[in-house]
Parts: structure tokens; sequence; C-alpha cells
């Protein structure tokens, strides 16, 4: 069963959350002040950017001063009958059973429109008569539809945790899951998410589930999708589009360019089209668009282009006669971009032994690479006179006849020959 | 042991047995010829030499160097290799330094080997023309490709065009022969086959398979052939085609994907197999010459210059549309 890991390893006390230190200190301290009386202002107003761990430290310091927890949404408290279900609440400090209580007013920007503004003032009357702690969140404190709201509360600001803080709550989520991962990997997804400590989690999982190992490679891949959310709302319209002109207009709402357009829709459009005649014919617009890509690189001439965009959206959309749309299918990462950045390290090893065989045989690096270097690892797994020679004259060093071998024994049985 | 192997005076043989005049090379007999009246005249035009990888496209272009400059052609030539800095500023800084100097000598001008040229960027392509233009008195230019579709129109009509084809069946045995005399390797008839089969005319591939075989110390026969074919290149299209046939349009595609990006199999090999097997597979009669033609447009197609894994993934999922008619 899918279980969220933001749900699953949210910090379940205050010395779990990371960053914001002095703010939780304050945040504590106005808690526990409650303990000699009803303080000053009854209420906390907790601000900050999405992600940074304002709901999760209400809920931990609950957690840890082992508080009765009553949270909502500021949705949920519109009607009038809400608010007053929720006065009540809020006019005792210890409940039923003798805990003492905390209350939680989460997603404070959700009350917008003029239909909410009775939310606001009854926010405020729930405040002002407030007998237990009252926290509420938003994301702007200082939106004006606040401002009486702010005079009685305490203002506590949240801001983004380091990526080092990040980096060190994704490492205690991959001890939770058992994911060995590299430095180097968690420090990019920590980097990227700019302090949101959620939306990092949510990456994590996204490029750790399932897997013992994370690496780097992994990983880097990921800038491409920061824009992912509006393509989305491009292939859906190419792929789901039941006009030609549909189709094409989706060209105009991506904020990626055209080449990268083209992977995306070759990438996602089998698993949409599903009947094998669509298929056929979806596959066989794409690769007249791709025609007229050659075309265009051959002759210069860019006018082309409008070809290149009829077949990728229009020819893809018509292509859908007897395939029915059913439920949600997700859409992928293009498979052919993500792969030119895998195995950097791997790569860079192919490519130093491929420009030594350059020097000797006339082929470009990249091929040899490819072409050549296969066999140059048969022979030196299995015979190492041979291997000797040709390292020699090849001149490899150490490490390259180390990787053909692919054992440390034998590579060093090969270098001794060689000498 | 063998003698030969602890004298450890080894070399590719690919590169050992590489023809070193163009007397020597005895097929693309038209080329040959062409090129030969080349060094007569003592002048040679610009050239495109297009054609599937292991054709001798290199070796003519090599050949006809030292054939025309002699022993030290070395000084008169310059191989630059357009996969490893197909960049524009490699075109205006390298070729232009080299073009521009004249060549000291009875002939007057040199010649710049520019490989894998269809890797270029359109854009040093153009620069190139343009050198091409102004130093053709000082400077010759070889551009060798897979495909020519791939080289800028006003490029190719500047050149004379060669067009390489795979080496015929004959040719290739007699090569292979030679070698696996000259290394005292005992090469059975069933591994010679077994060669051709698995590399496809391709002779640089072919000579590969042949010194990997001979590291395993035995005789080369088709089950040695094979497991070395097997272990250097995993493209195994027969088993593709049954996976599209079967339905599994993705899997197939990743097949595909593989032996283009991991591998390195040329996509007019792949294309060549899937022609084969088309007629050998249980493809409904009516559909087999719908797949020719498809195939062949294809084909043509990546001449052109078009996107290997695109094109064939269009293929693939009209053999997903065949297949459907079977169930």
């Amino acid at each position: 069963m899918y279980v969220a890991w933001t749900v699953k390893h949210k910090p379940r006390s205050l010395k779990d959350v990371v960053g914001n230190r002095e703010a939780i200190r304050r945040f504590v301290d106005w808690v526990k002040s409650w303990e000699g009386g009803i303080p000053k202002k009854r209420a906390v107003l907790l601000y900050g950017p999405p992600g940074v761990g304002k709901t999760v430290t209400v809920e931990a310091l609950a957690n840890d001063l082992d508080m009765e927890f009553v949270e909502k949404n500021a949705s949920d408290y519109r009607t009038e009958d809400a608010i007053k279900r929720f006065a009540g609440l809020a006019s005792q400090y210890g409940s039923l059973f003798g805990g003492k209580r905390i209350i939680l007013l989460d997603e404070l920007d959700g009350l917008t429109g003029t239909a909410d503004r009775g939310g606001v003032r009854a926010t405020i009357e729930v405040v002002k008569t407030a007998q237990c702690p009252v926290v509420l969140i938003a994301n702007n404190a200082y939106n004006p539809r606040f401002r009486t709201l702010r005079n009685y509360c305490l203002l506590i600001e949240f801001k983004k945790p380091s990526a080092g803080d990040v980096m060190r709550h994704l490492k205690r989520v991959c001890l939770g899951e058992g994911i060995q991962a590299e430095e180097d990997a968690l420090k990019f997804i920590a980097q990227r998410s700019g302090g949101d400590v959620r939306s990092a989690v949510n990456d994590l999982q996204a490029l750790a589930q399932g897997k013992r190992l994370l690496t780097y490679e992994d990983v880097s891949w990921l800038s491409y999708r920061d824009r992912q959310e509006s393509i989305f709302t491009v292939l859906k319209m190419i792929l789901y589009s039941k006009t030609c002109e549909g189709a094409r207009r989706a060209v105009n709402m991506a904020d990626v360019d055209l080449d990268m357009l083209f992977q995306w829709v070759y990438e996602n459009a089998p698993a949409h089209l599903t009947d094998p005649h669509d298929l056929a014919n979806a596959m066989d617009a794409l690769s007249m668009a791709d025609l007229y890509r050659g075309r265009i690189r051959r002759t210069q001439d860019w006018s082309f282009m409008r070809y290149i965009i009829d077949f990728m959206t229009a020819g893809v959309a018509m292509a859908r006669v007897n395939t029915k749309a059913s439920g949600w299918i997700p859409f992928k990462f293009p498979q052919r971009i993500r792969m030119l950045s895998r195995s950097k390290a791997e790569r860079a090893i192919q490519l130093s032994i491929g420009y030594k065989i350059k020097r000797k045989c006339h082929v470009s690096a990249v091929s040899a690479s490819k072409e050549v270097l296969p066999y140059l690892r048969i022979i030196f797994k299995n015979n190492a006179d041979m291997a000797a020679g040709l390292a020699k004259w090849l001149d490899l060093d150490e490490k390259m006849i180390e990787y053909l071998a692919e054992n440390k024994k034998k590579a060093k049985a090969i270098i001794q020959l060689a000498e | 042991m063998k003698l030969w192997c602890s004298s450890l005076s080894f070399e590719m043989w690919a590169e050992k047995y590489r023809p070193k005049t163009l007397d020597v090379i005895v097929d693309q007999k038209e080329i040959v010829e062409r090129l030969k009246s080349f060094v007569k005249s003592r002048n040679v035009p610009h050239c495109v030499f297009a054609g599937p990888p292991g054709t001798g496209k290199t070796t003519a272009a090599l050949c006809l160097a030292r054939d025309l400059y002699g022993a030290g052609y070395r000084e008169h030539i310059m191989e630059l290799n357009a996969s490893d800095e197909r960049g524009i500023n490699v075109v205006r800084e390298t070729v232009k330094t080299f073009a521009r100097v004249r060549s000291i000598g009875e002939i007057s001008f040199k010649i710049m080997i520019l490989d894998e040229a269809d890797n270029m960027t359109s854009d040093a392509q153009q620069a190139l023309r343009r050198t091409m233009e102004r130093y053709t008195e000082t400077c010759r230019f070889i551009l060798i490709a897979n495909y020519s579709g791939k080289i800028i129109e006003p490029i190719q009509s500047r050149c004379a065009p060669f067009r390489f084809t795979y080496l015929p069946r004959e040719e290739h045995d007699r090569h292979l022969r030679m070698i696996a005399e000259e290394e005292s390797l005992n090469l059975l008839d069933e591994g010679l086959d077994a060669i051709f089969e698995v590399c496809s005319g391709d002779l640089r591939r072919a000579i590969n398979t042949l010194q990997a075989a001979a590291s395993l110390d035995k005789p080369v026969d088709a089950d040695v052939v094979y497991s070395i074919a097997g272990r250097a290149h995993p493209a195994d299209v027969r088993k593709m085609i049954e996976t599209a046939m079967g339905g599994n349009f993705l899997e197939a595609r990743k097949q595909l994907r593989d032996m283009i990006q991991k591998y390195g199999v040329a996509g007019s090999d792949i294309i060549r197999q899937i022609h084969t097997e088309i007629f050998r597979s249980a493809i409904p009669e009516p559909w087999k010459i719908k797949l020719v033609a498809v195939a062949g447009e294809i084909d043509y197609r990546l001449v052109e210059g078009a996107d290997e894994e695109v094109q064939l993934s269009a293929l693939l999922a009209r053999l997903v549309e065949a297949g459907n008619e079977l169930r």
C-alpha cells in the first residue's frame, strides 16, 4: 500500500524537527506560559513558506507535552455552526479527561473571497475568549485581511531550513526506510528543495522507493523536472484532444522547447494509446515529425517547423480511434533524456579508454568506447598475455586496466606482464 | 603456451591489418578506381564518404593520402573526429589553422579528414562550409559519415559523393581468413559463418570479434563467436520482434533503446536484421509486404538523417499491429 513518506516519517518529537530552533523555542515558551495563567496573547500566529515545518512543530509539541491536540483547517470552520462548535472547544483549557488542550487552525490563507470574511471575524472572536492555547498558521501573516487578527496574536516567523538541515531530515528518512544514499544525492535533493522539507521528502520517495541504494545519477536528472506541472497539462491536451486545433494549441502553452516536448510525447504516447492500430498511427505521426526535424537540419529551412508541430500534436491526437480514455495513467519523464545523465562515472572511464583507442585506431573516442571497448573487456578477462600486449600498445593506465579486467587480481597480473 | 602469446607484441588487429594503400583494397571497386584517378592526376576534390560502419571509409581516406603524399603523408593530413569535438569552435579554430597554411612540397594542398561528420551540429557545418570555400586552394576535405543525409545540402553540393556499401561475403571471408592465417588461429568455417551473421559485413566489428575469440585460446567455432557477440553486443533483434509481435510495445522499445544507446548498434544494422526476420517469421502473409514497405521507408529516412530510435519504434508499433492480427 502506498504511504506518503511525509506522513510516515513525520517528526514525532520537537527534537526531530529540523531548522527554526529559535522560532520553536519562542513557541514552546509561549505554550508553557499557559501553566501560569492566561498570557497576554491567547493565540500564536506561525507564518512562513510552505513545507518548512509549521504544522509539524505544533503536532510534535503536543506530543512532547502530552496535550490533547485539536486540528481544524480553515476551510472547515467557515460555517457559523462550525465556528460555534469550535468556540466551545476553545473555551476550556482542560479537556474532559483532564489533559491539556491545544488548538490548531491551519491554512488560514485558505480564507479568501468575501464569503470567508466571516471566517476571519469569527476566528478573532474565538481568540479573544480562548481558554487554551490557540495556534494559527498562515503562509503570509501580512495579508491585510489579518490586520485586526494580528493584534491578538504573538507572531512567530518560520524560515526556510538550510540545505544541511533538510539533508539531516532526509538522512533520517533514509535510515527509517533502510536506504543507503550517497551524500551527494541527498545534497542535490536538499538544495533543489529550497528549504521546502515536504517537497524534498516527496522527491526522495519518488526517486528512492523500492531501492536499497540511491546514487547521485539517480537524482541528477531531477533538474529537468521543475516544470513538470505545466508539461502534464500540455501532454493531456495533445494526447486527449478531439480536434486538430486543440492539440496544436498545446505547443503555445508548453514552456519547454519543442525538442523537449517531442521527447515527452514520444515517451508517453504509447501508454495512452494502447490499441495497436492507434499506437501504430501515433508512432507513425511522431516518425513524420522527426523526419521533418531532419529535413530542417539539412536544408536549414525553418519554415518546415509547422509540419513538425502538426505531426507531433494533431497527428498524435487524431491517432486515437479505438483507445478509450481509461482512468489515470501517470506521465513519465522521457527516458532518453534520463539515460543521458546516468552513470556519469562509468562513462568517464569508458571515454578515457576511448581516447586511448582513438590515438591508435582512427575512430572517435565516443564510438571506440561503444564499439571497441566491449571486445577489449572480453580479452582482458580471458587472456592476460594478449591483454598485457594491448595495454602496452594502447598505453592504458592502472585504473583503465582494472576497469577492463573487472578484477583487481587479474589487473595486477596484466600489469606485471606488461612491464 | 603458444609462441606468439609470450611475444607480447599485440595490437588491435583491426588496425594491424588495415590496408595501407589503395591497391590492397580489393572491394568497393568503383570507389577505389575513382580515388586512384585522383592520385594519378595529383588532384583531389572535397569528398563525402558515406556508408555503414566498418566498410572501409576511413581506410580509403588514409590510403588515398598515403598514395598521394608517400610515406611522410602524416605531415600533410589531419584527422579530426566530429563526435569528440563537434562544437562550432573546433571548426573555427582547428580547421582554419590547419586549412590556411599552404603545404610545402609537390602537392600544394593538404587533406583534412573529418570523421563522423554527421555528428556535427548544423551551425558547425555552416561554419565548415565557409572554411571549405575559402581555403579550397590549400586544403581539401574528406567528410566521413554513416548517413550522408545528416550533412547539410550546401556542403554536399560542394563535395564528390562516395557511397560505401557492406562488404560482399567473399571479401569478408577472404580478409578474415588471411588474418587467421597470419595469427595462426584456427578459424572454422562455421565460425566464419557465425561472424558474418552477427556482424553482417561490418569488417571492423568482425575483426574485433575474431580477436576477442582468439583470446579464448581455442578453435573459433560458431559457439565461441555467438558467445563473444552476445557479451559484446547483447542485441537480440529477433527477441525484440517477438516482444513487439506479442503486443508489448513498451518492452520492445526498451530493448531497442538499449541496443542503440548502450551497445552502439547501428540503426541500419537493426533494420537489415528486421527485414530478414520479416520473411522468416509467422506474420500473416499480406502483412509481410506491408511491413517491408514500412521498413524500406524507414531505412531511407535513416539515410536521410532521421533519428534512429524514433523511426525504428514506429516500425515496432507496426509490428505490434501485425501481431494483433495473429491473435
